[in-house]
């Protein structure tokens, strides 16, 4: 069965179908994306959206259509949508509750300080920002944008302790790269676990 | 090339999590959604008066109205399907076909009843409430086509909305011109190319909004 043949199936209801069609897209997807994406991380995140996407939209699929184009035109609106996404968060990560060493860093640089020692502390946070897994990011995310656990529990489909485990160990590692070329960490609070 | 059973597990795991309609259930509800529009479409032409002849003849009325149908009902084939590729039509050919359709409505309807020299100026008859009455038509197919697709994400959000809407619109054409006995050509463009125009705005609106991806 090749890979049309096994979406046509799966968009009729067979489920085992969908292992198939993950087989023959999966790899070319991938080779795709790392030409693309540097992080393998991101690329595994772009792959298992676009096979989610495929997945809620298999009622539509055409019977006879070719899966693969599809699946690449899915991959490539997503890549493009997260490195949207990686840009509008670089500046958002100043509000992040860890970031306190930033604004500070910031503020003295608006009063002509430091500026360059700030620029090096944006671009540390957004260096680690990029190296967090996927997991520990949407985590994050949904925390600073005020979600509480449980609903970014739900979001996710794991536990409220997973998202405070996951947002506990992001903030550490922000907290890390602001330290490694600095010692004024005193600055940052400790990471607390908030339900 | 490192493909990844751990990532391939995870893939599986969180497919198996989410629901998704099979082919024939999607298909299914938007038969219902889109009989839904049409049935409301339709209440509001039957509401407003239905076919009404006026003066015309009733060949004028079959000759422009199945020629509308025709002309009308291929754009809409073009603008409301995808044809044999998932990632739908390229925007050119969408455009092309909802202006050609517009284009050879309202050159039939002109050219047709001027044929029977009925293409004379109605001085209270400017054209806003055809436009009224085909906005009103054209945006319950256009939501139950936005709906029905709600669910199933669209790779151009924008462009799929569009065509739904200018497909909606044309669609309304087919009514209100049973409906209206005007052919003069500023009531022409105001009254039924207008609202091919609003809808197809309002499709590309609601559109990327309604259809956009949305991570996961």
């Amino acid at each position: 069965m090749t890979g049309d043949e096994a979406m046509a199936a799966y968009a009729r209801g067979d489920a085992r179908a969908f292992e198939i069609v993950y087989d023959a897209v999966a790899p070319r997807l991938e080779g795709y994306l790392r030409k693309h994406v540097r992080e393998a991380a991101r690329v595994d995140d772009i792959i298992q959206q676009t096979f989610l996407q495929m997945h809620v939209s298999r009622g539509s699929f055409i019977p006879g259509a070719e899966v693969l184009p599809w699946a690449f035109a899915i991959a490539k609106h997503l890549m493009i949508d997260a490195q949207r996404k990686t840009r509008r968060e670089e500046p958002h990560d100043f509000n992040d509750e860890g970031d306190t060493h930033a604004r500070t860093m910031s503020s003295r640089a608006a009063s002509g300080e430091d500026e360059a020692v700030a620029r090096q502390a944006r671009e540390r946070m957004a260096v680690a920002y990029e190296r967090l897994s996927p997991p520990q990011r949407e985590a994050l995310d949904l925390r600073t944008q005020g979600h509480s656990c449980a609903k970014a529990a739900t979001a996710l489909g794991t536990t409220p302790m997973g998202i405070k485990l996951r947002w506990r160990r992001a903030l550490l590692a922000l907290r890390a790269a602001l330290r490694e070329d600095d010692g004024s960490s005193d600055s940052i609070p400790p990471a607390k676990g908030r339900s | 090339m490192t493909q990844s059973p751990d990532l391939k597990g995870r893939v599986l795991a969180a497919v198996g999590n989410v629901p998704a309609p099979t082919r024939s259930q999607t298909l299914r509800a938007r038969a219902w959604l889109f009989a839904c529009g049409v049935v409301g479409a339709l209440a509001i032409f039957f509401i407003k008066g239905g076919l009404r002849m006026t003066s015309r003849p009733p060949s004028l009325v079959v000759l422009t109205s199945l020629g509308t149908a025709v002309i009308v009902g291929t754009g809409m084939a073009v603008l409301l399907t995808r044809g044999r590729d998932m990632r739908g039509r390229p925007w050119t050919a969408l455009v092309a076909a909802a202006l050609l359709a517009t284009a050879g409505f309202l050159a039939w309807k002109f050219g047709v009843s001027a044929l029977y020299g009925l293409t004379e100026r109605w001085p209270d008859r400017p054209g806003f409430r055809c436009l009224r009455l085909s906005v009103a038509m054209g945006a319950l197919p256009l939501c139950a086509a936005l709906l029905s697709w709600r669910r199933t994400r669209s790779i151009t959000p924008l462009a799929t909305g569009a065509a739904f809407g200018a497909g909606a619109g044309l669609g309304s054409t087919v009514l209100v011109d049973l409906w209206c006995p005007v052919a003069y050509l500023p009531h022409l463009l105001i009254g039924h190319v207008l609202p091919i125009v609003v809808l197809a705005l309002l499709g590309g609106v609601l559109g990327s909004r309604l259809l956009a991806f949305q991570r996961r």
